[in-house]
């Protein structure tokens, strides 16, 4: 169980993750399409770069985002006692 | 003290019995491909693949009941990450994702991308944002959350009426996708298969409530997924040599680009805020594969991807799923394998299409064949497909495909064995089944919980609770079967619109309710009303050509109005009580007991000192 103290930098911890998970992820997923179709000239594993970014460039980012979310969130509720019991 | 563990509950027997159900389905389509070659007649074949896997589901279903409240509303919270992930990402946009999601695909090609990674952008700040600290308050239904986070019944009775509308417009959506799927597998008109659909959802619901629906939303999952990916990867063995479709496309689509170039396929840049996405019907090919921004422009592209995110990340039918996991850590590892699950599927999605464009492309290249190809005339007799026989030379754009019928038509082109067309219809309808599933059950809680007993936090005696929890699940089939029937609209456009309302009403409340103390609940009112008012209002008027915003935009409207109204709202009022903070601080730590189940264990306490 979580010491009443350790709330507060808990949570800015927290907060500080979030942050570093979801604004580098929207970032790269507002601007990568957008810039599609000059990528598209290049190409990787056969596919056209821009269209691979935008489809399965995204998606890997995406589960590498999740991952290591969870990965770190995990870490964080460690180091405060802020984890489950089990 | 009680403590909540990770794998206390989880059933080991879970991959067995899944296992068990994928060989029967496995059996099922083999044997039905062994009957097929021996000449039994078409109409059995497909009313066996039809109703074969409901059978299934509906066993599923009846073979969980519920004795418990906890089970019939939260599963027993014991589905582990893995099968929670699978429901999320399948019910996340149901079969009117896979279907309509390809032909967007094969019709507008890079462009169909903004709807794809807006829903995986929804999971990844779910999973950031929302889904853990639901999971340890643990309420059965959004609006309960939002009613004891803020303390008050008018929040908790607002968000149960507007939550109703995009619940209500996906149930309509998906049944009326699966419908047409089961219509063309047994050649009976859409209304029967409705009702025949209802039928399916009531029977396999209504023993065990959310248990039944896990589980039975789990095998329809399996099945959709095994559907649309085993048709794919043997197309693709036969044309790249390798079973990957979901990678291997890459050599053909260069090539295709090549030919898209010579046989003059258009190349038309959007404004910014075009938003034409092809709707039902035959359409040919509106612009090259991988050219961005043709069809739907650069602006509209970043709207509709943030508008189905924050849709996806809100949505009250998948919410309630992530508090049924043991744990907090499971609920984040769950968000991760819904990523992996939407992802696959909307790669083998747009794989399908390539191949699609591809094999209409061999065609054309010939120049005027004197008899077009076998699968070229089955396709037309079957409906998929018009051609202006009269053009010559043919060119690609002479061939019009229904936007609904490109995934079906797959095994078709490749000359595979009918079965696999009715397996791949048989998928679609596992597929609609989840989603539709999902928000009858959302909804039915939202009803036994929230309205009929929304004016007291102290739920009904056990008995009355989930009787009145079945009735309503019957109840809001019927209704949304009623729904579909009535008012027949495009599946697609119905659930950009539940995207966008859901993503404008409920997003900004339950995102602040979390991550800003100061919020209360005059914040939280005008919050879900001002963010529904608004993109309903802009729905309405980009429907009717008043403003130059398609309705599926309304988000970009809807989500600010949303935010701001709760913000102000919250400010200008008196701070939220010391029992909300204490309330606010304690989800957001993972750890100690689930806030919901401790405080329905105290009053239960105070009931037997009571009597």
């Amino acid at each position: 169980m979580m010491e009443r103290k350790e709330r507060k930098p808990y949570w800015r911890h927290t907060k500080w993750q979030m942050l570093a998970s979801v604004v580098p992820f929207l970032v790269l997923i507002i601007v990568l399409p957008l810039y599609a179709s000059s990528l598209n000239g290049a190409k990787f594993l056969g596919f056209p770069l821009g269209y691979f970014l935008s489809a399965h460039g995204i998606a890997l980012i995406a589960i590498f985002t999740v991952a290591s979310f969870v990965n770190r969130q995990d870490a964080i509720d460690h180091w405060h006692g802020a984890h489950e019991d089990n | 003290m009680i403590t909540t563990s990770r794998t206390r509950f989880v059933n080991p027997r879970l991959g067995a019995y899944f296992g068990i159900f994928v060989s029967l389905l496995t059996g099922l389509v083999l044997l039905l491909m062994i009957f097929e070659q021996l000449g039994t007649s078409e109409i059995v074949l497909r009313w066996a693949m039809l109703l074969g896997p409901l059978v299934l589901y509906c066993a599923i279903g009846l073979s969980v009941p519920s004795r418990e409240a906890l089970d019939f509303f939260a599963s027993g919270r014991r589905v582990p990450a893995g099968y929670t992930g699978l429901g999320l990402a399948s019910a996340a946009m149901g079969a009117t994702g896979i279907v309509a999601m390809t032909g967007t695909f094969f019709l507008i090609g890079f462009d169909a991308l903004c709807l794809v990674i807006g829903g995986l952008a929804g999971f990844v700040i779910m999973a950031v944002m929302l889904a853990p600290f639901l999971r340890k308050f643990g309420a059965f239904t959004v609006p309960s959350y939002l009613g004891r986070r803020f303390e008050s019944k008018p929040v908790r009775i607002l968000a149960a009426a507007l939550i109703a509308v995009p619940l209500l417009l996906l149930l309509a959506a998906e049944l009326g996708m699966g419908a047409s799927a089961a219509a063309w597998l047994s050649g009976q008109p859409r209304g029967p298969m409705v009702l025949l659909l209802v039928v399916a959802m009531v029977v396999t619901v209504v023993v065990g409530g959310m248990r039944s629906f896990n589980w039975s939303s789990s095998g329809q999952a399996i099945a959709s997924l095994l559907a649309l990916i085993v048709p794919v990867a043997i197309v693709a063995v036969m044309v790249t040599n390798f079973p990957l479709p979901q990678l291997t496309h890459g050599p053909l689509l260069r090539q295709l680009v090549y030919n898209e170039a010579s046989q003059g396929v258009p190349v038309v840049p959007a404004s910014q805020l075009d938003f034409m996405l092809p709707g039902e019907g035959f359409a040919s090919v509106a612009k090259r594969f991988t050219a961005p921004f043709g069809s739907v422009g650069p602006l509209a592209f970043v709207i509709a991807m943030l508008t189905v995110m924050t849709g996806v990340a809100a949505s009250p039918w998948l919410l309630p799923r992530v508090t049924m996991t043991p744990g907090v850590y499971e609920t984040r590892k769950s968000l991760g394998w819904a990523t992996v699950f939407f992802g696959l599927t909307m790669l083998t999605a747009a794989s399908v299409s390539v191949f699609m464009r591809d094999f209409i492309m061999d065609v054309v290249k010939e120049g005027s064949p004197a008899r077009l190809p076998d699968w070229m005339q089955e396709l037309v007799r079957l409906g998929f497909m018009q051609f202006d026989a009269t053009a010559s030379p043919l060119i690609f754009m002479s061939f019009k495909l229904a936007r609904d019928t490109v995934l079906l038509s797959l095994p078709v082109a490749a000359g595979l064995p009918n079965v696999f067309a009715y397996l791949a219809a048989a998928g679609i309808v596992a597929a609609a089944l989840v989603a539709a599933t999902a928000a009858t059950v959302a909804l039915a809680n939202v009803l036994t919980e929230d309205v009929i007993n929304g004016l007291s936090w102290e739920p009904m005696p056990k008995g009355a609770r989930m009787l009145v929890g079945r009735i309503a699940i019957a109840g809001v089939a019927l209704l949304g079967g009623a729904f579909t029937l009535l008012a027949p609209t495009d599946p697609l456009r119905l659930l950009l619109w539940c995207f966008a309302i859901t993503g404008s009403t409920l997003f900004p409340v339950l995102v602040l309710s979390i991550w800003w103390k100061r919020m209360n609940a005059f914040g939280a009112l005008a919050g879900l009303a001002c963010g529904f008012t608004v993109a309903v209002l802009t729905i309405l008027a980009g429907e009717a050509h008043v403003i130059g915003l398609a309705g599926a935009l309304a988000g970009i409207v809807g989500l600010p109005a949303g935010a701001l109204g709760a913000l102000l709202a919250s400010l200008a009022t008196p701070g939220p009580t010391r029992s909300m903070l204490e309330l606010v601080r304690e989800i957001r730590i993972p750890g100690g007991e689930v806030v919901y189940d401790r405080e329905m264990r105290l009053m239960r306490l105070k009931n037997r000192e009571r009597g």
